[in-house]
C-alpha cells in the first residue's frame, strides 16, 4: 500500500476551495485514505491509500480530483484524450523492441511552469507508480524531460551496450549503458531487469542526443527538469501495453489539473500491438460497460433506483448513461479498474457514504459450533489446569537447534522439520514438530521463578509426512512437563495415568527408547495398538543443553479423536 | 491498630528479635549478632526480621555487601592431596629421581582427573615454562618454578580454615581465585565466591514502645492446630497465638489457562452463541488456497518473496483438486463464468502448487466454500499465520487472525453492516460505530469498523466485505457471501497489560503467572 506525501496549500488549489487538514481527513474515505502523519507547521500529511488497484489516487492531484468530483457532482472529460488530425511530435519505435521492452507512450506538456511543489509530487507520484503499479520498473517506468531541447522525431530502439555515450542523471561524467549498469546505484539497482538483453532499450533523438536509458536512468543533458521549465516531456516504457498507457493517462491528467496544455503524440509501431500500429497517446482505452441496475440494488441491499445510482456514479466520475433497467457506465481514462458490476456497486455506496446505509441483521438461523478438536482439546485443558498446570501459548516458528539438536535428536528419525526456505533469521526459520521444546524454553528462561514449574500447552505442530499433498500434516498435540527438584517419571505418569483415565482413553506405556530421555526412565505412549506420544525424565544432556538444572520430566501425545 | 492487639498478634520469632534488639546497648544489631544474641537460626531471624519490617518495628540501619571466598569440596581434596598441576610436577619430579620417563598417556592412565583438568594444567605448566614436553610425549621438570602451583597452594592452606573476604588477598590471587572458582558449567573448581550481605537493624520508635507489652509465654502459645489437639481435647487447655491478618500472604504456584489463550476462549464462545461454526486448517497451505482462490492475482506485490515464507521442502504440493484449480485459472485469466472480465494474465498453475506457512486465515474460509457448504451457514476460525516481518514489539513471527464467512441469499451489503455491528456490541461493548471503506483483494464492496471501545477509545475492530464472485463462483458457490477479520490482539494486549505484542507469547513464567486479564 504506499503512502504518499500531500501538502494542505497544494492540494486546496487542486481541490478548487480552501480546505483545512480537518477536512482533508474527513474527505479522505473517498478515496480509501489514512493520515498516518501531520505536520501542523510544514502542512504536509503522509497518507496511506489502500487501493492498489487505483494507481490514479497515488498522488495528490488524484486525490484532489476525486474529491472536487464528488464535492462539486461530476467532471468535465479531458479534451486531449479525443485529439483528431495531425500531432506535432513523433516517436519511432524500432524492429526488435516487442522482445526487450515492447511498448512507449509520451505526451507533451505546454505552458505549465513548473514550482516547487509541482516537481516534488511529479517525482514522488513518477517513483510511486514505477514501483508499486510498474513492479519496481520491470512493468511500467516513467521520464520526464526538457520538451524545448529535444528535436523530434524522437527513435524509440535497441542499441549495443558500448555503443553510444551521455551524461546520466547524477553523474559529471559521459558513460555507456553498459558502463550505467556496472558503476552507476540505478543500474545496479535496477539492471535485473535486463538480464539476458544483448541489446539495450535506449531513446534518442532526431540530433542523436539520448534522451534516457529505460528503465533505468534518463540523461542528464534532457532529463533533468528544473523549477520554472515551462514545456516537458513525459514518456512512460514498458511491457504492458495498457499499464503503459493507463501510467501516461494518470500523468497527464495530472499536469493538466496544474494547468498544463497536454499534446498528444503518435507511437509508430514496427509491429502489431492490441491498439494498432500507430498509437497515439494519452489514448482512452474504457468502453462504456451495461450495468444492471437491479444488481446493484441487491448488492447494496437498497432500493435506490436508477436517477440516484446515475447521479452517484457521475459525481465519483464516471460517464454514465440510463435507461430503465440498466446504466452503461464508463471509467474516466485514468482509471481501468472495472472488472465487474460489484466495483461499480462500491462506487456507488462510497458516493453516497457508507452511513446511508442502515445495518440490518441476516434473519436466517444457524447453529454454532466448536469442532471435536477444540471440544477435546478445552477438555484436555480444563484437566489439567485442575491438575495445577499452568497452561502455556507459544509462538511455534523456532529454530532447528532448539527443535532438534538439543532434544538430542539430530541424526535421529525425528530430526525432519519443516522449514522455511526463505529465512529472515535461523531462529524462525522452522515449525515446531512437537510441544516439548516450547515448554523447556520456558523452563531455561524461568529458573528464578518460584518452584514447582507444571506447565502445559495444547495446540499445533507440523509433522513431515512425504504421504501427505502438503508434504506434512498438521496435528493436534498436548506437552506437559513438571520441573521440581523431585520431578521424575512415576509423577508425570501419575498425571498422565489420571488424564487418561478422566478422558477414557484406554493407554499403555512401552518401554522404548527415545533420545530426549533417561533409558528406562521413559516411553511410548499408545492408544487403540497406535503410537501417540512420548513420557519420561528428560536425558541430562537435554537439559544441559537447554542449561536447565532442574529435574524435569514430561510427556506429550497426539490428540486424535475417539473413533465412533 | 491499637498496641495490646498488636503485641497478641506478634509471632514468636518476632518476639525474641524484638526483646534482643531492646537488650543491646548498642545502636543496632547485625544479622551475624542477632543468631548470637537468640536461640534462633539465621533463616529463623531473616523471616522475624522480613515481618518485623512490613510492621515498621524494626527500620534497617546498613548494609554491606562482602565478597567471600571459600574452598568447595573440590578444594579440600586439593587442599589434602594437590590441584592437578602440582600433582603433575610431583609425579614427573618423582619419577625423574628415580630415572624413569613419564609421558603424557602415562598420566592419563592414572585416572586421577579427567583429561580436561589434566590438558588445562598442561598448557599452564608449558606457559610458566615449568614443564618442558620432549621426544615421544616425555615429560620433564625443568629449573623454573610454577608460580601459579606455589600460590594455589599457599591459597588452600590459607582459606582451608574459613571463609576470607576477597578483597583481603592481593590483585594477583584475586584474579588467580576468580580463575578457579566455580561458574556456571564448570562445577569442578577448587573456590566458591559469594556474596555475602550483612544487615544491621534498629528498634523503631513503635518497636521500642512495645517492648514492655511484649508477652512473657509467647514460646507456649499454640500457632497450629494439630489432628492430636483434637482427638485428646488438650486444646482446651492451649492460648492460640493471634495472626497479623493484614500481611501479604505467601505466593501460590496454582493450573490456570493462559491468560491470551482465555481471551481467545470467550472469543470463541461469542462467537458459537452467534451461531458461528468452527472450522480447521493447516499451518502448510498451498498458495492456491493462501491466495489465487482469493482472486489475488499471482503478480500481487504482497505475494513476494518478503511477505510470505516459503515451505524449504517439499516446494510444491502434489495436486490441486479439480474443477477449482481450472475454474480459479480460468476466473484469473479472463474472469470464466463469474461475469468478471478478470486480471488479463497468464495463470501459472504450477505456482498454485507452490507451498507456504498460511498467511492469512482467510485461506481457511476459502477451503470451506469449496465442501459445499449450505445455505445459510456461518463460520468462524482461529487461525495461526505467518508473515515475513522483522520481528518487533508490534510484530511476532506467528500470530492469530480470528476470521470467517456468512453465507446467504438474504447477505448484502446492509447485512453486512448489520453483522458488523453485532460485532461491535458482542466483541468490544461499543456503541458508537463508524463504516469506512477499505481494499481488500478478496472482497467488494469492502468495508473497515472503526469502533468506540470504552476502554480504547476509537479503534479499527475488524474488516470485512462482499466476497467477490470472483471468489466463490469458482469455489462453487452462487449465494453472496460475507467475509470478516477481527482485529482483537490490540483490545487483548490492553486488556492484559501489556505493550509488545511477542509478550503474549512469552516464554518468560512469572510473566505468563502474573498475566491477567483487567477487563
Amino acid at each position: 500500500m504506499p503512502t504518499i506525501s500531500i501538502f494542505q496549500e497544494d492540494f486546496s488549489q487542486l481541490v478548487g476551495q480552501l480546505a483545512s487538514m480537518e477536512d482533508i481527513e474527513k474527505w479522505l474515505p473517498l478515496v480509501k485514505g489514512e493520515v498516518k502523519d501531520v505536520s501542523h507547521d510544514t502542512g504536509e500529511m503522509r497518507i496511506e491509500l489502500q487501493d492498489t488497484n487505483r494507481p490514479d489516487l497515488w498522488c495528490v492531484e488524484g486525490i484532489a480530483r476525486q474529491i472536487r468530483a464528488v464535492l462539486t457532482g461530476s467532471l468535465l472529460p479531458y479534451s486531449f484524450f479525443s485529439s483528431r488530425g495531425r500531432t506535432k511530435r513523433r516517436i519511432q519505435v524500432l524492429q526488435g523492441m516487442e522482445t526487450v521492452r515492447p511498448f512507449v507512450a509520451a505526451c507533451a506538456s505546454l505552458s505549465y511552469s513548473m514550482t516547487q511543489e509541482g516537481l516534488a509530487q511529479c517525482i514522488q507520484t513518477q517513483e510511486k507508480l514505477a514501483d508499486a503499479f510498474g513492479r519496481k520498473r520491470e512493468t511500467v517506468s516513467i521520464g520526464l524531460y526538457r520538451l524545448a531541447s529535444i528535436a523530434f522525431p524522437v527513435t524509440y530502439g535497441l542499441v549495443k551496450p558500448d555503443e553510444v555515450r551521455f551524461t546520466p542523471l547524477g553523474f559529471e561524467e559521459k558513460m555507456t549503458p553498459h558502463e550505467v549498469l556496472t558503476l552507476h546505484p540505478k543500474g545496479l539497482e535496477y539492471g535485473g531487469i535486463l538480464t539476458n538483453c544483448e541489446r539495450l532499450p535506449l531513446l534518442w533523438d532526431t540530433n542523436g542526443q539520448v534522451l534516457s536509458f529505460p528503465p533505468i536512468i534518463n540523461s542528464r543533458e534532457l532529463g533533468e527538469v528544473h523549477i520554472g521549465n515551462t514545456d516537458l516531456l513525459v514518456e512512460v516504457t514498458g511491457t504492458d501495453l495498457s499499464m503503459v498507457v493507463l501510467a501516461l493517462n494518470i500523468f497527464a491528467s495530472n499536469l493538466a489539473d496544474r494547468g498544463a496544455t497536454i499534446e498528444p503524440i503518435d507511437i509508430v509501431y514496427p509491429y502489431e500491438t492490441t491498439m494498432g500500429k500507430t498509437v497515439r497517446t494519452p489514448l482512452d482505452m474504457g468502453s462504456a460497460q451495461s450495468v444492471s441496475v437491479q444488481a446493484i440494488e441487491q448488492a447494496l441491499g437498497m432500493s435506490l433506483g436508477v436517477k440516484a445510482i446515475q447521479a452517484a456514479l457521475a459525481s465519483y466520475g464516471y460517464q454514465v448513461k440510463a435507461t430503465r433497467q440498466s446504466v452503461s457506465v464508463k471509467l474516466p481514462a485514468y482509471r481501468n479498474d472495472f472488472m465487474h458490476v460489484m466495483d461499480v456497486a462500491e462506487d456507488v455506496a462510497i458516493t453516497r457514504g457508507y452511513d446511508s446505509f442502515s445495518p440490518i441483521m441476516p434473519q436466517t438461523f444457524t447453529v454454532g459450533a466448536l469442532s471435536q478438536q477444540e471440544q477435546t482439546s478445552d477438555r484436555l485443558r480444563d484437566l489439567l489446569v485442575g491438575f495445577g498446570f499452568q497452561e502455556m501459548f507459544s509462538n511455534i516458528l523456532a529454530s532447528r537447534q532448539e527443535f532438534v539438536e538439543r532434544m538430542r535428536l539430530a541424526d535421529t528419525e525425528h530430526e525432519l522439520l519443516v522449514e522455511v526456505d526463505n529465512v529472515m533469521s535461523l531462529t524462525y526459520a522452522c515449525l515446531r514438530p512437537s510441544i516439548l521444546p516450547c515448554l523447556l524454553r520456558v523452563e531455561a528462561l524461568s529458573p528464578r521463578v518460584f518452584y514447582p514449574h507444571l506447565l502445559f500447552e495444547v495446540g499445533e505442530v507440523a509433522q513431515v509426512d512425504r504421504e501427505a499433498d502438503v508434504g506434512s500434516r498438521t496435528i493436534l498435540s498436548l506437552a506437559a512437563i513438571s520441573a521440581h527438584p523431585g520431578a521424575n517419571f512415576s509423577e508425570m505418569h501419575s498425571y498422565l495415568d489420571l488424564l487418561m483415565y478422566y478422558m477414557a482413553w484406554p493407554y499403555d506405556l512401552e518401554p522404548v527408547s527415545h533420545p530426549s530421555f533417561l533409558d528406562g526412565r521413559g516411553g511410548q505412549i499408545r492408544c487403540q495398538d497406535q503410537m501417540v506420544g512420548y513420557i519420561g525424565e528428560f536425558h541430562p544432556e537435554v537439559l544441559e543443553a537447554w542449561q536447565i538444572d532442574m529435574p524435569t520430566s514430561g510427556f506429550e501425545f497426539e490428540i486424535r479423536l475417539p473413533k465412533i | 491498630m491499637n498496641s495490646s492487639n498488636q503485641t497478641d498478634s506478634l509471632h514468636p520469632l518476632e518476639i525474641q528479635v524484638l526483646r534482643a534488639l531492646g537488650a543491646t546497648t548498642s545502636e543496632s544489631l547485625k544479622d551475624s549478632e542477632l543468631v548470637q544474641s537468640t536461640t534462633l537460626t539465621p533463616s529463623q531471624i531473616s523471616m522475624a526480621v522480613g515481618w518485623l519490617l512490613t510492621k515498621q518495628l524494626v527500620s534497617l540501619v546498613s548494609e554491606t555487601t562482602t565478597t567471600y571466598v571459600a574452598l568447595t569440596d573440590v578444594g579440600t581434596q586439593f587442599q589434602q592431596a594437590a590441584s592437578p598441576p602440582e600433582w603433575i610436577l610431583q609425579v614427573v619430579y618423582a619419577a625423574s629421581q628415580e630415572g624413569q620417563i613419564t609421558t603424557v598417556k602415562d598420566l592419563q592412565a592414572t585416572g586421577q582427573f579427567q583429561p580436561s583438568e589434566l590438558s588445562r594444567a598442561f598448557g599452564l605448566l608449558k606457559k610458566e615454562e615449568a614443564l618442558s614436553l620432549g621426544p615421544g610425549g616425555s615429560l620433564q621438570t625443568t629449573e623454573k618454578k610454577s608460580a601459579v602451583v606455589g600460590s594455589l597452594r599457599k591459597l588452600l592452606n590459607q582459606i582451608n580454615e574459613k571463609a576470607y573476604p576477597l578483597n583481603s588477598f592481593s590483585d594477583d590471587h584475586q584474579a588467580l581465585l576468580r580463575q578457579y572458582a566455580v561458574k556456571r558449567g564448570n562445577t569442578q573448581e577448587p573456590f566458591r565466591i559469594d556474596d555475602h550481605t550483612e544487615r544491621a537493624y534498629a528498634l523503631t520508635h513503635e518497636g521500642r514502645n512495645l517492648l514492655p507489652n511484649l508477652r512473657e509465654n509467647a514460646a507456649q502459645e499454640i500457632s497450629q492446630l494439630t489432628p492430636e489437639l483434637l482427638k485428646d481435647g488438650s486444646w482446651r487447655n492451649c492460648s492460640f497465638r493471634k495472626y497479623s491478618i493484614h500481611l501479604r500472604p505467601p505466593r501460590l504456584a496454582v493450573g490456570r489457562r493462559h491468560a491470551y489463550r482465555e481471551f481467545l476462549d470467550t472469543v470463541k464462545t461469542k462467537l458459537t452463541s452467534m451461531g458461528f461454526q468452527e472450522m480447521r486448517g493447516e499451518l502448510v497451505e498451498t498458495e492456491f488456497w493462501d491466495m489465487d482462490a482469493l482472486f489475488m492475482p499471482q503478480f500481487h506485490p504482497a505475494r513476494a518473496i518478503h511477505d510470505v515464507y516459503f515451505v524449504k521442502e517439499p516446494t510444491h504440493a502434489k495436486r490441486i483438486p479439480e474443477p477449482f484449480l481450472r475454474q480459479v485459472a480460468e476466473t484469473h485469466k479472463n474472469g470464466g463464468g463469474t461475469g468478471s472480465k478478470g486480471w488479463q494474465y497468464s495463470y501459472d498453475p504450477e505456482r498454485a502448487k507452490r507451498l507456504v506457512l498460511r498467511s492469512q486465515g482467510t485461506a481457511v474460509s476459502a477451503r470451506t466454500l469449496a465442501t459445499n457448504p449450505p445455505n445459510p451457514s456461518k463460520f468462524f476460525s482461529i487461525a495461526r499465520c505467518f508473515r515475513y516481518d522483522q520481528v518487533d514489539a508490534t510484530h511476532a513471527t506467528d500470530f492469530f487472525q480470528v476470521e470467517g464467512i456468512v453465507l446467504g441469499s438474504d447477505i448484502n451489503f446492509r447485512t453486512l453492516l448489520g453483522l458488523l455491528k453485532l460485532f461491535a456490541t458482542e466483541m468490544a461493548q461499543a456503541k458508537e460505530i463508524r463504516f469506512l471503506p477499505a481494499y481488500f483483494p478478496f472482497t467488494e464492496p469492502s468495508v473497515e469498523m472503526h469502533v468506540r471501545h470504552p476502554k480504547l477509545g476509537w479503534m479499527e475492530l475488524g474488516g470485512a466485505g462482499l466476497f467477490r464472485s470472483e471468489v466463490t463462483v469458482p469455489l462453487g458457490v452462487t449465494v453472496p457471501v460475507i467475509a470478516w477479520g477481527l482485529g482483537l490482539d490490540r483490545m487483548a494486549m490492553v486488556a492484559l497489560g501489556i505493550q509488545d505484542i511477542r509478550d503474549l507469547f512469552t516464554s518468560d513464567l512469572d510473566a505468563v503467572r502474573n498475566m491477567r486479564r483487567k477487563f
